[in-house]
Formats: structure tokens, C-alpha cells, sequence
């Protein structure tokens, strides 16, 4: 199937649920698409518009998403674990019981985002900007959060051996 | 190979009804609380639910058993004899397969956040209770128990594929690549 076959059919909502693995669709517009249980490991979409999106329960571990549009999108139990999320847009995504275990996401802004009981243990979130999220019960256990913007997020949440040097809370 | 996950309203557990696409015959994994959407989805995909596997005896795994049984006829399988008073039908140990229409699941034991814990693979996914979760593990009662756990996780678990899915009780699925690399408790 060609990529133009393949962005239409995922923005009719076809591919929700589907194993579409490691595709390249890397600059596309797929906002507000239904991606829900839809296994993306390893999939290029670095650039993407995934803002609005539903991508509940999606598997897209070793995704590169990298300056990926994410803002609102709907990433609850997503699995970004090992994903490339540096400079992504996650802003006011639903990210609660996400895994983001291993996750790179040097200066990425989750600014409102809900990271309620998500896990982004052992994630490089260097630079990165938590503004005013949720991030009640996540825990960052040994995850890098050198010089990351916390300011105003709200929570209680596990940052046992995680680095903090730098960052702003 | 269908594969459902549901957040229950108990404890923030997890249930999956794993389905067989020929047979249409389906497996209901934890029943931590009676839950419409379950029967909802099980209508919608026109599964059966056939049986109810539980992977440990603790509460938000178990006290929705009566009703999915009573509902559905559902027999039980457990590492134990009674789950919640309900004789269990086929009491699995270590290596047993189960069947779900023509799909096979194999039995692992993975105790230590309980003692009777079992975890549940096929092909493509594995269902490991309060064993592992996403870069975590469950709790447990002393050292030698958290040994226990880890030792089995290592032997039964990590060595399954690599892109093996993790769908565990608690919080988000993994993999099996990324729990082997990434899991603080075992890195």
C-alpha cells in the first residue's frame, strides 16, 4: 500500500486497532486520527501531526516522533517506552498511565499534559518542560530530568534516584 | 488474536478478554470487577467467554469472578483449587497450555508478589498479573519473595521474543525488550 493509500485510511479511522508496525509516515498530517490499539512499534513520524489524536492503548515503543505535533492527543496506556520524543509537542495530552519507561524527550513540552500514574522511569527528559501537568503517582524512578521546567505541575509523584540537577520546580 | 484491555473500577486494575477470531471463543483475564464494557465488547465482536484465567488471589483480580461466571457460565483456571468459593476448573501449574478456540496459551509460574502467582503467554503476548509491570515490578512481603519474583520474570519472561506485548495488572503494557533494558529493577 502506497503512503498516500495508507494517511487516507488511517484519517477514515480503517487503521484503529491495526498492526501497522514500523511505517513511515514521517510529516504527516494525521490530526485527530483514530489510532487506538494500534501497534506502531518502531514506526517513523518524526514531524507528524498527531495533535488530537487517538492513540489509547497504541503501541508505538521505539517510535521516532521526533518535533511530532502530539498536543491534546489522546495517549492514555499508550506504550512510548524507548520512543524518540525530543522537542515533541505533547502539550494538554491525556498521557495518564502512560509507559514512557526509556523514553528520549530532550526539551519536549508537556506543559498541562496529565501524566497521572504514568511510568517514565529510566526516560531522558533533559530540557524538557512539565508546566502546570498533572503528575500525580508518575514515576520518574532514575529518569534524567537535568534542567526540566516543573514549575506549577501538580502531584505527588516517585522521582527516587532521578536526576534533578538544573531543573526548575 | 483478539486482545482487549479494560480499566476496572477497583484499584486501578486491568482485565483483558483475549478472543480467538475463528472459534470466536474468548478468555477473560483478572475479573477484578464486573464491568458492562467487557460484556459490551464480547457482544459487539460476538465472542463467548468461555473462561476466566486468574493470575494471583488478591482482591482487584478477583471479586468480579461470581458475577462473569454466573453471566457467562464461564469456567475458572487458577494455580489454585477455589477462587472467591468458585471451584476452579482446570488448576494449572507450571508449563500447562490452556486454550482459547485454536489459540494456545502456556502457563509460567512467576511467584512472589503472591505465592500461587502465574503469568499466561501466547504467541505475540504475555498476561504476568502483578508479577512486572511497566518499569516496575509488584510488591512483596520479604527479600527472598522479591528474589523469587525477579529470578522468575528473568527465566520465564524475559527469555519469550523480544517484541513480545506485556500486558500486566497494573498501569501501562510494555514489552518484553523494553522491561529486559529498561526496568529499573533489573538494570
Amino acid at each position: 500500500m502506497d503512503r498516500e493509500t495508507l494517511v487516507q485510511r488511517i484519517r477514515s479511522g480503517e487503521c484503529a486497532g491495526a498492526e501497522l508496525g514500523a511505517v513511515d509516515l514521517s510529516g504527516c498530517d494525521l490530526s485527530g486520527a483514530d489510532l487506538s490499539n494500534t501497534r506502531l512499534s518502531c514506526a517513523k513520524l518524526s514531524g507528524c501531526n498527531l495533535s488530537g489524536a487517538n492513540l489509547h492503548h497504541a503501541f508505538l515503543d521505539g517510535a521516532n516522533l521526533e518535533d511530532a505535533d502530539l498536543s491534546g492527543a489522546n495517549l492514555e496506556f499508550a506504550v512510548l517506552a524507548a520512543a524518540n520524543l525530543n522537542r515533541a509537542n505533547l502539550t494538554g495530552a491525556n498521557l495518564q498511565r502512560a509507559n514512557l519507561v526509556g523514553t528520549r524527550a530532550h526539551e519536549a513540552r508537556f506543559d498541562g499534559a496529565k501524566l497521572y500514574y504514568s511510568r517514565p522511569g529510566n526516560g531522558d527528559f533533559q530540557g524538557a518542560s512539565f508546566r502546570d501537568a498533572d503528575i500525580q503517582r508518575a514515576i520518574f524512578r532514575r529518569a534524567n530530568l537535568a534542567n526540566a521546567d516543573l514549575r506549577g505541575a501538580t502531584g505527588q509523584a516517585n522521582f527516587d534516584r532521578a536526576n534533578l540537577e538544573g531543573a526548575q520546580q | 488474536m483478539i486482545v482487549r484491555h479494560f480499566l476496572l473500577d477497583v484499584n486501578e486494575v486491568n482485565a483483558f478478554v483475549v478472543g480467538c477470531p475463528e472459534t470466536k471463543e474468548a478468555m477473560l483475564i483478572d475479573a477484578g470487577a464486573y464491568d458492562d464494557a467487557v460484556a459490551q465488547f464480547l457482544k459487539e465482536q460476538g465472542l463467548t467467554l468461555k473462561t476466566v484465567f486468574i493470575t494471583h488471589d488478591h482482591y482487584d483480580h478477583t471479586d468480579g469472578l461470581g458475577e462473569y461466571v454466573t453471566h457467562y457460565s464461564a469456567d475458572v483456571i487458577a494455580s489454585i483449587p477455589k477462587v472467591q468459593g468458585h471451584k476452579v476448573a482446570k488448576q494449572v501449574k507450571h508449563g500447562d497450555t490452556v486454550r482459547v478456540g485454536n489459540l494456545t496459551g502456556t502457563v509460567y509460574e512467576t511467584p512472589g508478589h503472591t505465592p500461587e502467582g502465574v503469568s499466561l503467554a501466547f504467541p505475540g503476548c504475555v498476561f504476568t498479573g502483578d508479577a512486572l509491570f511497566a518499569g516496575s515490578v509488584g510488591g512483596t512481603a520479604s527479600e527472598a519473595d522479591k528474589q523469587r519474583q525477579l529470578d522468575a520474570i528473568r527465566k520465564y519472561i524475559f527469555t519469550l521474543p523480544p517484541e513480545t506485548q506485556v500486558h500486566v495488572g497494573h498501569g501501562p503494557s510494555s514489552t518484553v525488550a523494553i522491561e529486559s533494558r529498561y526496568n529499573p529493577f533489573f538494570v
